[in-house]
């Protein structure tokens, strides 16, 4: 059954489009990854769809969520639609948390706002999380400072499946974590979309933070969509010349060895 | 849009920083080379004259001529001020990138020392010395040295500081730079800018406090040609001859206005960011 | 005699929290070692500890035999222009109130008249500038930039160009490809795999990207909490007799 289907989408800076009429559909409990480069309009598609554009940037088009443009909902029916049934992991995580407050407060108010809870039952609730995501309880009393990037990425995740979303947008979730934390981050996202069933998109310019866990692919590049499909015929037979050359950039380990030798042909995009 | 509006600004402010140059520059030409007449030479036959070719901008009440004493007192005032600003810079600078490049204790201790300079607002400390040591400009000058060279320092250090943990200098290092040529080399060129910035905003405010004790007498003494104690001589004219005030009034605005002008320019021109957005 | 030898190094920053446990390695001339952990495992200080940007408590670094540790600014000097890096990031080891000529000639500039170079020929300034530009596959154009007005990689390329331009035994690269994308991350490893062999360097390789690591080095050190915990030809990654943190390690990124 389609949870969002975006129709058309085209966003706009001035008369400069971003995005350029794109559309894609999102599976319920699907994991819907958009590779891309910087400057290929993935984020602001992301940013679009949750109604997060900067106030210079001009949205077109459709993006339907269980059949109601979500385009069009009002201040209201958006905050109604977040708290309960759309969540977002940023890039940015230490963006996400107030810096003089503790990791437990950030849970604390959440809870508050969306549950009808007792003080003990939100500080249980809090602590049960955290250990879902593989942190201790004791980061309850913690700053945000006091934590790694990893810590505070896995932090802002288990804030955002606390209202048990049907949609995850995931901005880059990763991006701004060493590749082992990374992998790691992406390993969780991976067990908890298992456990919650809930729908992903994510967004990310790694082809290898797809290949394990991606049911499908859109590749964008300069604001349109290059190939699109389900992950493995994207992978098998890459269409489009830049998938073909993302994924030689991205080989698995086994074949990394072999990585440096062979043509130069990526050198097309050198720098 | 809005780069073409600052562009415009930016043009506007070049266009009159020019004029008022080529105005002061001109008219001095016009006084030095066509009229020469001594600042000081008293004529009492003379006193309290209108404008004319002669006199192009009267006599005062001692029959001197105006626009040779306002032209001299530029180079007094501003002079003067520019003076102490260059010393103020030659003082600061140094200890404030020593503070900062060298860090702990070093730093503390010249900091420390700072702000208890900062603590003494200039006019309190100008006239602590002119009561110590007698009025004058020299101690009008030490007295803004003194309390000038902290904001230098720290406007020093703080820049030092910030770019001091970037990679570049560590990459300087590891090419065998010695800590005065990464001084020189790479922190100086990171200061010039902030620094000419500050500068022209500070000569401003320097003139106008030189200005303003010579007014009431702490500064520049007569019959020195200064524009301060030239409003305090008109002070008794002001009614009959206004002239005699408003001529080294204009001069105050012009000068200061300028370097205010001056200093918005230079912002605009070192700002990096500005740089790399373009 | 090997080119460089760690024996026993230690190092913390508050007392009780080591951030180095009995670090032992060595390298050949010629030799890529990469050294691969998370952030925070130390291997950014072990990185800062071989440039001689911080002192040891314990142990010894030798360079050729000599020990490097713990030794004055002064005395270190003539070792500098031997022992060269690239950083990760690209935006802040260039001073971008620099043109590009000025920072990449630096070295040169400090050591040009000492040096013979084999690889390079000995010529003027403007002749040298000409050569690594060349080396690192950019246009003499960019000289005459500053480094805004260059891309990521251009700016890292420029980076390599500089660490390459005295011919040293050792080149530190920590992380050189981390903050850059993909398709650029893949040209910089070929460029340094590319110059390692035309200019006999070594390198010292330090990443979270195992990827990267596996590409590049020919011996593999695996850093955990300050200590060295695996260690292995780049061949043997997929053995048997991995450490549990190595085994982690691949089924995480494969």
């Amino acid at each position: 059954m389609t949870l969002l289907s975006v129709q058309n989408l085209t966003v706009q800076a001035g008369e400069v489009p971003l995005v350029k009429g794109i559309s894609f559909d999102i599976q319920k409990g699907e994991w819907l990854a958009i590779i891309g480069q910087s400057g290929s309009g993935k984020s602001v598609t992301a940013s679009a769809i949750g109604r997060l554009l900067a106030p210079n940037l001009k949205a077109r088009g459709k993006a339907l969520y269980n059949g109601k443009d979500m385009l069009r909902f009002g201040a209201k029916e958006m905050r109604r639609l977040r708290g309960t049934s759309i969540s977002y992991i940023f890039q940015d995580y230490q963006g996400s948390f107030t810096p003089f407050h503790t990791i437990g407060r950030h849970f604390d108010e959440f809870l508050k706002a969306h549950f009808k809870l007792s003080k003990a039952q939100r500080r249980e609730m809090a602590e049960q999380t955290l250990e879902s995501v593989g942190l201790q309880p004791e980061m309850y009393t913690r700053y945000p400072f006091q934590l790694s990037g990893g810590q505070l990425q896995r932090s802002s995740i288990a804030l955002a499946l606390l209202t048990k979303p049907d949609l995850v947008i995931a901005d880059e979730p990763t991006a701004a974590l060493d590749s082992i934390s990374a992998f790691k981050v992406l390993r969780l996202l991976a067990d908890l979309q298992q456990e919650t069933g809930c729908a992903m998109l994510f967004i990310t310019h790694d082809l290898r933070h797809v290949r394990k866990y991606a049911d499908q692919i859109i590749v964008m590049k300069e604001g349109a969509v290059v190939e699109k499909g389900d992950k493995q015929s994207v992978l098998d037979q890459p269409q489009h010349a830049y998938t073909r050359s993302l994924m030689t950039a991205s080989p698995s380990l086994s074949a990394a060895s072999q990585l440096l030798k062979g043509d130069d042909t990526s050198c097309v995009y050198c720098n | 849009m809005t780069s073409r509006l600052t562009v415009n600004k930016a043009r506007a402010t070049k266009v009159f920083l020019s004029a008022i140059l080529i105005l002061i520059a001109s008219v001095a030409v016009y006084a030095f080379l066509i009229l020469k007449h001594d600042p000081s030479f008293v004529d009492l036959n003379e006193r309290l004259l209108p404008m004319s070719w002669q006199h192009p901008f009267g006599t005062d009440h001692l029959g001197r001529d105006m626009l040779t004493r306002i032209l001299l007192g530029f180079q007094l005032t501003v002079g003067y001020g520019f003076l102490a600003l260059l010393l103020a810079v030659a003082i600061g600078v140094p200890i404030g990138v020593i503070a900062g490049f060298k860090g702990g204790l070093v730093d503390r201790l010249l900091m420390r020392v700072a702000d208890a300079f900062l603590a003494f607002p200039d006019t309190v400390v100008a006239i602590v010395l002119s009561g110590l040591f007698g009025a004058g400009i020299e101690n009008l000058l030490l007295a803004i040295i003194l309390v000038k060279w902290v904001n230098y320092a720290r406007l020093a250090r703080s820049t030092v500081v910030a770019e001091r943990q970037k990679d570049y200098i560590t990459m300087a290092k590891i090419n065998g730079l010695s800590e005065w040529r990464i001084m020189w080399k790479h922190l100086f060129p990171h200061l010039i800018g902030h620094i000419l910035v500050l500068a022209s905003l500070d000569l401003g405010k320097i003139i106008l406090l030189i200005s303003s004790l010579s007014y009431i007498g702490l500064g520049a003494q007569p019959p020195a040609p200064e524009w301060g104690a030239m409003l305090n001589e008109a002070r008794p004219y002001f009614q009959t001859v206004p002239a005699l005030m408003i001529y080294p009034g204009l001069a105050i605005v012009t000068v200061v206005l300028f370097s205010n002008l001056l200093g918005d320019y230079l912002r605009d021109k070192f700002d990096v960011k500005k740089e790399v957005a373009e | 005699m090997r080119l460089l030898q760690l024996n026993d190094v230690q190092k913390s920053y508050q007392p009780g929290i080591p951030v180095l446990k009995d670090i032992n390695f060595s390298l050949d001339r010629k030799e890529c070692l990469g050294i691969v952990g998370e952030s925070g495992c130390g291997k950014s200080t072990l990185a800062r500890c071989i440039l001689q940007l911080e002192g040891l408590d314990q142990g010894e670094i030798l360079f050729e035999g000599t020990p490097l540790h713990n030794k004055t600014e002064r005395d270190i000097r003539p070792y500098r222009r031997q022992l060269q890096t690239v950083m990760q990031n690209p935006a802040s080891s260039l001073n971008p109130k620099l043109k590009i000529r000025h920072s990449l000639m630096e070295p040169f500039r400090q050591y040009g008249a000492q040096v013979s170079l084999t690889h390079f020929q000995h010529g003027s300034e403007e002749e040298m500038a000409r050569q690594l530009m060349e080396a690192v596959e950019l246009s003499p154009d960019l000289l005459s930039r500053y480094p805004h007005e260059l891309s990521g990689g251009q700016k890292q390329r420029i980076s390599i160009a500089r660490a390459i331009s005295l011919e040293p035994a050792l080149v530190v690269l920590d992380e050189p490809t981390s903050s850059l994308d993909v398709l650029t991350q893949m040209s910089i490893l070929k460029l340094l795999d590319h110059l390692r062999d035309a200019l006999d360097l070594s390198y010292l390789f330090i990443s979270h990207d195992l990827l990267a690591i596996q590409a590049l080095s020919q011996k593999i050190l695996v850093m955990k909490e300050g200590q060295i915990v695996d260690r292995f030809e780049k061949g043997d990654l997929f053995a048997h007799e991995r450490h549990p943190y190595t085994k982690q390690l691949v089924s995480l990124f494969d």
